[in-house]
């Protein structure tokens, strides 16, 4: 069932996420994607994550699509101008892409080409208008278009557990539904009270929240994330990872959890980051009882 | 030095029409110079806004003054005095007067009384011209003092796009060529070797795209 009839109907939806290689071989990124096909609904195919250097999401995206896999584009303010975003916009519609995401794009200083030149020239707000506006079959110069994109839009959403930055993280929340979006994937959440709290301040706009779970691969990469990143670990997690005989068991089993978590507590859907350990997701789809 | 332009007046007036104590405040630094933004600017925007308000039937007070820099807290401070006495004040300095002059009497509405443009020349009284965009990495002792990033409509750095016609940019008859003019002053200075050599992409981390920037002088702080 296409992404966007899935979330109409109420059923669970189950995205993963599917980085596209720093290279042009994407062997493993297609076969690590065609190996779950069954268990998932759209794969996201991020706009490289972090500022790092990759294959691009609409590059990525087609792959799968060639492949019979639904996919979400992401579109990103950070590296294309209005010219370019659009005109990827109209090629991902032309080549069958159904679903876009428009992302900021972490900064250039955090990836692995800091000398960069920024462009950021439409903020996320702009950039989201811009996608209605081709949708109505103009572009943002007001010519008419030759065919118009009919896209399902998504947009990011951080959850937090800070009061003032929920108030304020709610009002862009509000702005994105009114410039479209009508998904919205979340950070890496591992707190599910925070979360739960979150989906209740959300209440019933009209917006899909899918909170991301994000496979632990090892205790360094917790540590690593609690002491560069702003989500922060559970140390609790941290504890179970290390205690255990068998610790990659453990990572599928806690994410396990929190995808099981994630449904229970009412959400549409989850997306699913396993960063290169696509071969983990059946289990830890199985483990959630999904 | 950084060269402005004097906001349309209707658009000053937009932001001050209903107050009725209204401060005008002139820089005598760059925007005196590019006569935008100086204490002869202050009076004449004063008094249009005078005006402005007679012929409203409103009853308001607009003073003007200048300061020598608004980029200097220690001059921005003689308007400690005076602030409480206006609703608002019309900075006619650069952004960056503006700015630091809202840092400085953060209670205080400030609006910006001119468009700050580009680094540039006085070509001719009433004629200026950009030519640095402080990217934080010169680059003039290799392209014969001719900047390309100023100059050149894609700031390109190695050399012609190949769209300019007899010496003019393609984006305006108007326009020199800013890698035509590169070409004929490394002629001049005997240095076309220099137009021969590659050079790799360059770093804007120093120009604005490695955020805001900052300059920590060790040796000059006390």
């Amino acid at each position: 069932m296409p992404l966007q009839e899935k979330l109409t109907s109420g059923e669970f939806v189950i995205l993963a996420e599917m980085e596209p290689p720093k290279g042009t071989d994407v062997s493993s990124m297609v076969a690590s994607a065609t190996g779950v096909k069954r268990m998932v609904d759209a794969f996201v195919v991020p706009e490289m994550n972090n500022a790092v250097m990759r294959l691009s999401s609409l590059g990525g995206a087609l792959l799968l699509q060639t492949k019979g896999l639904e996919t979400v584009m992401q579109v990103c303010c950070r590296d294309r101008n209005r010219l370019a975003l659009q005109g990827d916009l109209l090629a991902a519609q032309a080549l069958g892409i159904p679903n876009v995401m428009a992302v900021a794009g972490d900064e250039i200083t955090h990836g692995d080409h800091h000398q960069a030149k920024a462009v950021n020239d439409l903020n996320l707000l702009e950039l989201l208008a811009a996608i209605q506006t081709l949708k109505t079959g103009r572009d943002l110069a007001g010519v008419d278009l030759k065919g118009a994109p009919q896209f399902l839009v998504g947009a990011t959403v951080k959850v937090t557990g800070d009061a003032g930055a929920l108030k304020q993280e709610l009002a862009d929340l509000d702005k994105k539904i009114a410039a479209g979006a009508r998904f919205f994937t979340t950070q890496p959440v591992f707190d599910v009270e925070v979360l739960e709290k979150f989906r209740r301040q959300v209440g019933k706009r009209p917006a899909a929240i899918i909170p991301t779970v994000m496979l632990l691969k090892s205790v360094g990469m917790a540590r690593y994330i609690n002491t560069h990143m702003e989500m922060k670990i559970p140390e609790a997690f941290v504890t179970r990872i290390q205690k255990s005989s068998d610790r990659v068991r453990e990572c599928v089993q806690i994410a396990a959890e929190f995808v099981a978590a994630v449904k229970k507590q009412g959400f549409p859907g989850v997306l699913v980051s396993t960063i290169g350990w696509e071969d983990k997701l059946p289990s830890i789809l199985a483990a959630a009882g999904l | 030095m950084i060269k402005a332009v004097p906001k349309p007046l209707e658009e000053v007036l937009d932001l001050v029409k209903d107050f009725t104590k209204v401060l005008i405040v002139g820089c005598d630094g760059c925007v005196t110079v590019c006569e935008a933004g100086g204490s002869k600017e202050a009076k004449v925007l004063a008094s249009a806004l005078r005006l402005y308000f007679t012929q409203a039937g409103k009853q308001a007070q607009i003073d003007e003054t200048s300061l020598t820099r608004q980029c200097e807290k220690e001059y921005l401070a003689q308007l400690s005095d005076k602030m409480d006495a206006y609703d608002a004040v019309v900075s006619l300095a650069c952004g960056c007067g503006v700015q630091y002059m809202a840092e400085m009497y953060n209670n205080k509405i400030i609006y910006p009384g001119v468009d700050t443009c580009f680094l540039g020349v006085n070509e001719e009284r009433g004629l200026y011209a950009e030519r640095c965009q402080a990217c934080g990495r010169c680059i003039l002792a290799e392209t014969g003092g001719v900047c390309p990033i100023a100059r050149c409509s894609k700031r390109m750095l190695n050399g012609p796009c190949g769209g300019s016609d007899q010496g003019k940019c393609e984006i305006s008859k108007d326009v020199p060529c800013g890698w035509e003019l590169i070409y004929e002053r490394l002629k001049t200075l005997g240095q076309l070797d220099r137009f021969e050599k590659p050079v790799d992409p360059k770093d804007w981390t120093t120009s604005r795209d490695g955020g805001p920037r900052t300059i920590v002088r060790e040796d000059l702080r006390i």
